[in-house]
């Protein structure tokens, strides 16, 4: 099977002014993003990324190389049939309510008619819109636009979905609830090219990720592979004691290893966050309930 | 075209159209052009006689002409526009939509909010010519001894044709909109090719005096590019056909021009849309 994404030697450069200034955005770049693959694309603002993913999407034709969606030409419009996309900070037509905003882009997408209602229904489920979807979309907050905008992304059932910057804005409730989507696409057996600044949201997702800086890749690789200091393992101990440390470190030093620190497992702030928002709203639901 | 193609087509155009009818702007417009249209009922102060009819008739066109052409430029400017500022062209481009689906959706979306427009206005000065009429024809009787005076059929005839004019002005719209980086720009140069168009006559007939071979290859392309809108000033000969007449097969020739130059257009826009980077 091809992969999903087939990126060959890409460069792109743009004119700018009157006098056709070159501004070179993505230079000589060469990945390959396999099937049911969450990537990351990660980088600083202006490092290329958003250039890249317009090539992807076939809304600009690379100036040498290639792109390939699943075998096809980027620039050509099939292509585009396996594809979703979620841009950064979408913006969807307000008067429309979620419901028929997602059924609007079902039709752009060439979803049969008698699927539509269907198709509509499910993504909504799978974003958990659906008791909002017949709100208009001018009330909804950043984080119900994105969950919207991922339906609509999703809708066609392309193999591919494309997510830029999906929870920005969002506070880590609303993250941590478009994370799970991002899995549960996985398990559906999609590829996701997630681009995002949040970097250990990146973490927590992804397969496998790229950096980018100046328009060119820097680092590709699993996120395991890159993040693990392969000479060193770390041991999580409960209840230890402090005046073991030093027969600890006498019997490591036996052995040739050498006892780097001595600290305290923290767990992450967003994590942190997320556990007492869940307290207190259990709590606030139960006293509604006894009351 | 395949029935996908349609489909997108009419679901593109369908939503330009909703989103048209809640433009403030364009609602303003349309509402001062129907006022106007109403306020030609003060022309029966003045006690013409049976040529009331025929300064309603100017005032009205005139006031569809006027209103119609800002609204062709404005509302094609303005809905273009807000696609590609608010980067909903970017969610509908990244989804397997060609980039002419995209144009002749927004055109035909426009193009049905200039026949609401058309249409509604040519209502309205058919229902005010329509009571003047019957009110003439009780007081000079003399002068309607032949019967009405106008034709009502050849007023909605010459409302297609004022349609096609306002197609025209969108179809031009739209191609400069397809390659300009604003609203205004789109605007003002809109203006300008329309105001060129109406008075292209003048360059027509002056390219019978040109001895200069060049120069009147020149005025002759020219000519050619910018649509003659003088064609379609032929509303007395279809409303008051008296002694002259307009043929059938004018009108049709008109209709052919009008199309014809409708669908340039639109192909230029696409032309220059396909390249530009969304």
């Amino acid at each position: 099977m091809s992969d999903a994404i087939e990126i060959n030697g890409l460069t792109k450069d743009f004119r700018i002014g009157m006098r056709g200034y070159k501004l070179r955005a993505v230079e000589d770049l060469w990945l390959k993003i396999a099937d049911n693959e969450i990537f990351g694309l990660l980088g600083p603002n202006g490092c290329g990324k958003s250039t890249t993913m317009k090539v992807i999407l076939g809304l600009l034709e690379p100036t040498v190389g290639s792109c390939q969606i699943y075998g096809v030409p980027s620039t050509s419009v099939r292509s585009r049939r396996d594809v979703g996309f979620l841009p950064e900070a979408p913006y969807f037509y307000r008067y429309l309510s979620g419901r028929e905003l997602v059924r609007f882009y079902a039709k752009m997408c060439g979803v049969p008619k008698d699927e539509i209602g269907d198709r509509t229904e499910d993504v909504l489920k799978l974003v958990a819109m659906d008791e909002a979807a017949h709100r208009r979309v001018g009330t909804y907050s950043k984080g119900m636009l994105q969950r919207i905008g991922i339906a609509q992304a999703v809708v066609h059932d392309p193999r591919l979905v494309i997510l830029d910057e999906p929870t920005a804005g969002v506070d880590p409730i609303g993250s941590a609830a478009i994370a799970d989507m991002i899995r549960s696409l996985k398990e559906r057996k999609k590829t996701v090219l997630l681009c995002s600044h949040l970097l250990a949201q990146v973490e927590g997702i992804c397969d496998r990720v790229g950096i980018m800086n100046r328009g060119k890749l820097v680092l590709e690789g699993s996120v395991d592979e890159l993040l693990e200091k392969k000479d060193m393992r770390s041991l999580v101990v409960e209840h230890f004691p402090a005046s073991a440390e030093a027969e600890v470190r006498a019997v490591l030093e036996k052995h040739g290893a050498k006892l780097a620190s001595v600290e305290a497992p923290r767990i992450s702030l967003d994590r942190l966050f997320l556990q007492q928002t869940r307290d207190s709203d259990q709590l606030h639901e139960s006293e509604k309930e006894e009351a | 075209m395949s029935g996908g193609s349609l489909n997108r087509i009419t679901t593109i155009a369908r939503n330009t159209f909703l989103e048209a009818l809640r433009q403030k702007f364009i609602n303003v417009l349309v509402i001062l052009a129907v006022a106007l249209i109403l306020s030609a009922n003060f022309f029966r102060q003045f006690d013409f006689g049976s040529s009331e009819l025929k300064f309603i008739t100017d005032f009205g066109m005139g006031s569809i002409l006027f209103f119609g052409s800002i609204l062709s430029i404005v509302a094609t400017a303005q809905l273009f526009f807000s696609e590609i500022e608010n980067r909903t062209a970017l969610t509908i481009l990244a989804k397997p939509v060609y980039r002419w689906e995209f144009i002749a959706g927004k055109y035909l979306g426009i193009f049905a909010l200039l026949t609401v427009f058309t249409m509604l206005m040519i209502g309205l000065l058919a229902g005010m010519l329509s009571w003047r009429e019957g009110a003439l024809m009780e007081r000079y009787p003399d002068d309607f001894a032949e019967g009405r005076l106008v034709s009502y059929g050849g007023l909605f005839a010459y409302g297609v044709l004022e349609l096609l004019r306002f197609g025209i002005i969108a179809a031009i719209t739209m191609f400069i909109a397809s390659f300009s980086n604003t609203n205004l720009y789109t605007v003002i140069v809109s203006f300008f090719v329309f105001v060129i168009c109406q008075l292209q006559y003048v360059a027509r007939d002056g390219w019978n005096d040109i001895g200069n071979p060049l120069l009147r290859g020149m005025v002759w392309v020219m000519a050619l590019l910018f649509p003659n809108f003088q064609m379609f000033n032929v509303a007395e000969l279809m409303i008051f056909p008296g002694e002259q007449t307009l043929a059938a097969a004018s009108a049709w020739g008109i209709f052919g021009y009008g199309i014809v130059y409708i669908i340039a257009f639109n192909a230029l826009a696409v032309l220059a849309f396909r390249g530009r980077e969304i």
